[in-house]
């Protein structure tokens, strides 16, 4: 059955610019090289993950705000050509059987048909919400992370979990 | 009608019976059965026809006819022929006042020649009696009844995929379905009946192959199908909407095949509606699938070599056939005649006739006749020839008793979806059907809809279309194989039988005689588009699927041209008419909440709607009305402190060497001169220079500025920032952190002083003075304040990142609770605003506005060397303004104008109300208002008119109302 996981964990930041890739590499986080894409880099003694929105914005996740202080204090000094995203998003996970079932009825993206190795993020509507959704996990049982505006996510969050109550699903997690 | 023994291939299960009652009388039918099935086994008729009320049965059995809908349950117009039977339903037919046996509207029949084609157009015009007609129409005409009491059932919509998406699960399309999969397409198969299969193969020979492929179809991994599923519009980018019984599907394919065969066209005569009046498909149907005989001594009307097919097949099955009644003169087997087909023919018609059943070669049918049940029990026929002429002589007459009639005399293309997709058509004289043109990419047809009959070349050209589609998706070669359409004949070209006494229907659902159609075109509605409208065929439940191709073909016979010079009328969604509950689907409310939602909600916040972010309206507090306690937020905020979430504005950032620059083209005013840690209203325009939007700049840094947009302009504001940066290219970046920013108004008397103990930055007036911005802490939260003036009194806008929002608000509150700090909500902030004077965008401005208008002209600077707007303002200034935004006062304390009423000078509509309120702190009724330029003069009065008609006097006043020296919001003195 789908699960709903509300649990809105980890720290996120943002950045964009005509200098932020080259930036992020000079910080030691390896970004990914192609647009709309995912990757994960080490940083302090965290595994990160990065995702590139379009060619010149970057997206960061880590377990917590350790992970990403000193990330934090370098865009604080205001580097040429580099600026701050501030990031409040609400985050979802999507995974079990049938999630495939779920997306559907709520977004017009062909998740089945996606090709997990190229790591590709996609920024999309979800009944009308903007969402950046990355798919991981086994071709067999995918998992969803998405991120949303955090003053549409109680209403995602309810939406959604009504329709993975009514497919038999199950909501973990509490929201922060 | 009767069952049958149990029939080898039958689709319902004998050992399960299902009871439920139909009228209010108990009835059985089987597991499988549909709701059609059930009832003709059992029943003479099954409902009254729209305009007239006559007795209907079943026609097609192929949810192709308005006949077969039903009340179920409480649901309206449900479509019996592909809803299944179940237990304890309770049905009754649609459009009757009475009951189906003694509906009272019967009476109309009586009346036809009263009521003519378009007899409403000339009737019904007395703008008197029009109210009369309307209600007495509301009453008797539409289909079914909406019960609120019935169930309410989810109808989620979703989306798809597939690779090949093959609209019909007969022969051809199974064959396309596996060729697809064969190259290594995922396929989906959509089919309306239960089972796949389609109607039409109707030897042992042609079951076998189907069985195969069926089984194939369905062991295939590559292939799903979608069974008792419509296809019911096709749209742009091979995008095609699904109905299912309880959900939309929104398939979206690389490639779609067209399989969706042919719809059997009705002969048209005299009582060609009666029950038991049905086409040869629908009762081999009925025979097929439910185990139902069409009577016990039935006569076919033929024209093609489907109808002696269907004649053997029933004949097997234990039915008398009376006597075969064909059109044609000479059969397709006759000299001339070649190919597989006329083979086939030659050995159905042989065989029919070996089977003794009498043959009439050349005759047509001219009169049908109803028993004492309402149902056929006799048919007269003719030679075609009188019955061409427009009368058969008594003597030339035939009568056949019989208690059926099957039509057999053609068909048309199922062609509609095709043509939604984009595809053209063009007429075959050969075939007597329209035929698929110059399809776009992507879209294939193949078997009947493209004209090919033959059941092993409708398999060849489903693999073609099959293999075609699979490469236009990216997936093996294709097909180099051709369409081949079939040469012989299948479509009368002229069924349609003239009779003095009329009533032989062309179309079923309309009750449209083939004098209507005639007078139609003789008055002038003489193109297929205006007869359509005029007399409506066409346009009933079944959309013309049996009344377009014979309603064509009189046409073209009154004006005396080929019917191809016609065309055809525009196909539009839906194929089928498709209930509302899956078009809206699940209904999706998406509401924004602010990071404070679940305080407010604890401060006992009634809620309002502002765009589609939820808002408190204002704090209910026990003991107070509604507008008590927003009279309580307004003082609190004037005499002591108050708080208000505006976390909805807009809130952007920009950055980068040339942002002053972007800022100063896209806004009014002068931005790359604004000091660091100021602020500045701004005040954006379009290219018309009409006002659309409003907010405060401020700047942070050297490269580095903040700014705000109204709530509900957010979203566009920064898409057309963003499109602008696109296209300018200039040195600077946008970030939208509306979302993922809380803002407050803390404004008050009181605010700086309580401020001040939560904040490290020094808020002392010459420190931090009037439209002053600072960076700081307040409550050890990393703050933006911005000292603005909206509401007028000394205050502070304060931006913290969302998930700090709670911990500020709450700092605020305690600190504040000892200077009987009030939170306020939407409400008091719009009076505290009005009394100032501040226009709200979109409220006080409408979509022709300028800034002369709105008097904004201080927060332009036309010295710019371009601003967006810039042009059409200086054009506009030489003009001078059409309307001036004023303030006004009500004369009469207990009166009060709404917003929007007009303002009335010398009889004529001279401006309108904007805004309004009563204001306590100044004890009056005040508002702003457009007005023509003459009357907005401080002083001068005016007249408004306000609810009922009533005339309210006014006059015109200076703004702000309220410290006209805005002493208050620039240093926190008294006025």
């Amino acid at each position: 059955m789908p699960c709903l996981d509300v649990a809105d964990t980890g720290a996120r930041m943002g950045l964009k610019g005509p200098r932020a890739s080259d930036w992020l590499a000079a910080q030691g986080v390896a970004p990914p090289a192609r647009a709309n894409t995912w990757s994960r880099s080490p940083a302090g003694r965290a595994d990160v993950l990065i995702a590139r929105l379009g060619a010149s914005e970057f997206f960061l996740e880590a377990p917590d705000d350790a992970a990403l202080a000193a990330l934090a204090a370098g865009l604080a000094a205001e580097p040429a050509g580099v600026y701050p995203v501030l990031r409040e998003d609400r985050a979802f996970r999507l995974s079990g059987p049938g999630v495939h079932d779920v997306l559907a009825q709520v977004c017009n993206v062909d998740f089945a048909g996606l090709d997990l190795e190229a790591r590709p993020v996609i920024m999309t509507l979800m009944i009308g919400v903007a969402v950046i959704a990355v798919p991981d996990g086994r071709p067999e049982a995918r998992q969803y992370r998405f991120w949303c505006d955090p003053t549409f996510g109680p209403s995602l969050g309810e939406t959604l979990g009504a329709i993975i109550v009514e497919c038999g699903g199950t909501i973990t997690g509490e929201s922060r | 009608m009767y069952r049958l023994e149990p029939q080898a291939r039958e689709w319902i299960d004998r050992s399960t019976v299902l009871r439920f009652s139909f009228e209010g009388a108990p009835c059985e039918g089987y597991a499988g059965d549909t709701l059609s099935s059930a009832l003709a086994a059992s029943h003479p008729y099954l409902a009254r026809s729209f305009k007239y009320h006559r007795p209907r049965g079943v026609l097609s059995c192929a949810n192709q006819d308005s006949n077969a809908l039903f009340q179920v349950d409480g649901i309206p117009n449900v479509r019996g022929d592909v809803t299944l039977l179940r237990q304890g339903m309770h049905v009754t037919a649609v459009n009757t006042f009475g009951g189906l046996a003694r509906d009272r509207a019967r009476v109309l029949d009586r009346f036809a020649r009263f009521l003519p084609v378009g007899f409403y157009y000339k009737a019904f015009h007395s703008k008197r009696w029009f109210p009369r007609w309307e209600r007495m129409f509301r009453a008797i005409t539409g289909l079914g009844a909406v019960t609120l009491s019935a169930e309410r059932r989810t109808t989620p919509k979703r989306y798809g995929f597939c690779d090949v998406l093959v609209i019909g699960g007969g022969p051809s399309g199974l064959a396309a379905a596996l060729a697809a999969a064969e190259a290594g397409a995922r396929v989906t198969v959509v089919d309306e009946a239960h089972r796949l299969g389609g109607t039409s193969a109707l030897n042992d020979a042609e079951r076998q192959a189907l069985d195969s492929l069926v089984r194939d179809v369905q062991a295939s991994a590559r292939i799903a199908v979608l069974s008792a599923t419509a296809a019911v519009g096709c749209y742009a980018d091979r995008w095609v909407a699904l109905a299912e019984p309880r959900r939309l599907t929104k398939m979206r394919a690389r490639a779609v095949v067209f399989a969706t065969g042919v719809i059997e066209q009705p002969a048209v005569f005299r009582n060609n509606d009666l029950p038991g009046v049905l086409l040869a498909s629908g009762a081999w149907r009925l025979a097929e699938r439910y185990g139902i005989a069409p009577g016990r001594h039935l006569v076919m009307v033929a024209a093609n070599m489907e109808a002696y097919a269907v004649c053997r097949d029933l004949a097997a099955r234990g039915v008398n056939i009376a006597a075969i009644v064909d059109l044609r003169a000479a059969s397709e087997a006759g000299p001339g005649a070649a190919g597989a087909g006329a083979a086939g023919a030659g050995a159905d018609e042989a065989g029919c006739a070996s089977l003794g059943i009498p043959i009439l070669k050349g005759f047509a049918p001219y009169e049908a006749f109803a028993g004492a049940d309402g149902r056929v029990c006799a048919l007269a026929v003719a030679p075609i020839d009188d019955v061409g002429r427009g009368g058969a002589a008594a003597e030339s007459l035939r009568r056949i008793e019989c208690d059926a009639v099957l039509m057999s005399v053609g068909f048309a293309a199922a062609g509609q979806l095709l043509l939604q997709a984009g595809a053209g058509s063009e007429f075959s004289a050969g075939l007597q059907q329209f035929v698929p043109l110059d399809l776009p990419a992507g879209l294939l047809a193949a078997g009947r809809v493209n004209g090919v009959y033959e059941f092993g070349a409708r398999l060849a050209d489903g693999r073609r279309a099959g293999a075609q589609a699979a490469a236009h998706a990216g997936f093996g070669a294709g097909s180099a194989a051709s369409i081949e359409r079939s040469t012989r004949r299948p479509s009368h070209p002229f069924p349609v039988f003239a009779h003095p006494a009329g009533k032989n229907f062309v179309d079923f659902d309309e009750d449209l005689q083939v004098k209507d159609l005639e007078n139609a075109a003789q008055e002038g509605f003489d193109s297929s588009e205006l007869l359509k409208r005029y007399s409506t065929v066409g346009m009933g439940p079944s959309q013309g699927k049996h009344s377009h191709m014979n309603a064509l073909r009189i046409l073209a016979r009154v004006r005396r041209v080929p019917v191809e010079e016609l065309g055809l009328t525009t196909f539009r969604p839906m194929y089928h008419p498709v209930p509302l509950k899956l078009l809206a689907g699940r209904g999706f409310n998406v509401e924004r909440r602010t990071p404070l939602d679940a305080r407010h909600g604890a401060l006992g916040a009634v809620w309002m709607s502002a765009g589609n972010w939820r808002r408190a309206e204002y704090y209910a507090v026990e003991g107070e009305t509604r507008e008590q306690s927003i009279e309580a937020e307004v003082e609190a905020v004037r005499t002591k402190v108050g708080l208000i979430d505006v976390s909805t504005l807009g809130k952007i950032e920009l950055y980068g060497p040339q942002a002053g620059a972007f800022l100063d083209r896209v806004y009014a005013g002068s931005y790359a001169s604004l000091q660091v840690g100021m602020t500045r209203y701004g005040l954006m325009l379009d290219e018309s220079g009409v006002i659309i939007d409003d907010g405060v700049i401020a700047r942070l840094g050297a490269e580095r500025f903040y700014f705000t947009t109204t709530t509900g302009g957010s979203a566009t504001v920064f898409r057309e920032l963003s499109r602008l940066n696109a296209l300018w290219g200039l040195d600077c970046a946008l970030v939208n952190v509306t979302g993922h920013r809380a803002a407050f108004n803390f404004a008050g008397p009181a605010s700086r002083e309580i401020l001040q103990s939560l904040a490290d930055v020094d808020l002392g007036e010459a420190s931090f003075p009037y439209l002053a911005a600072r960076e700081g802490s307040i409550a050890g939260v990393r703050t933006r304040v911005l000292r603005v003036g909206f509401v007028g009194e000394l205050g502070y806008e304060i931006h913290v990142p969302a998930s700090a929002a709670a911990r500020v608000w709450q700092a605020l509150s305690e600190a504040g609770r000892p200077h009987a700090l009030r939170p306020f909500g939407v409400e008091a902030q719009r009076v505290l605003r009005l009394e100032k004077g501040h226009l709200i965008v979109g409220q006080d401005t409408d979509g022709l506005t300028d800034p002369f208008e709105a008097g904004a002209r201080w927060a332009v600077s036309m010295k710019k060397p371009f601003f967006v707007g810039q042009r059409s303002l200086k054009i506009l200034e030489s003009r001078g303004p059409r309307q001036k935004l004023t303030g006004i006062e009500v004369l009469d304390a207990t009166r009060a104008p709404k917003e929007c009423h007009l303002v009335i000078d010398r009889g004529a509509i001279a401006g309108r109300v904007t805004s309004v309120a009563r204001s306590r702190t100044l004890g009056k009724t005040i508002g702003l208002a457009m007005l023509a330029p003459p009357l907005a003069e401080p002083g001068r009065e005016i007249r408004i008119r306000a609810e009922g008609g009533e005339m309210l006097a006014a006059r015109v006043v200076a703004v702000p109302f309220y410290d006209p020296g805005n002493l208050r919001q620039r240093a926190g003195r008294a006025a």
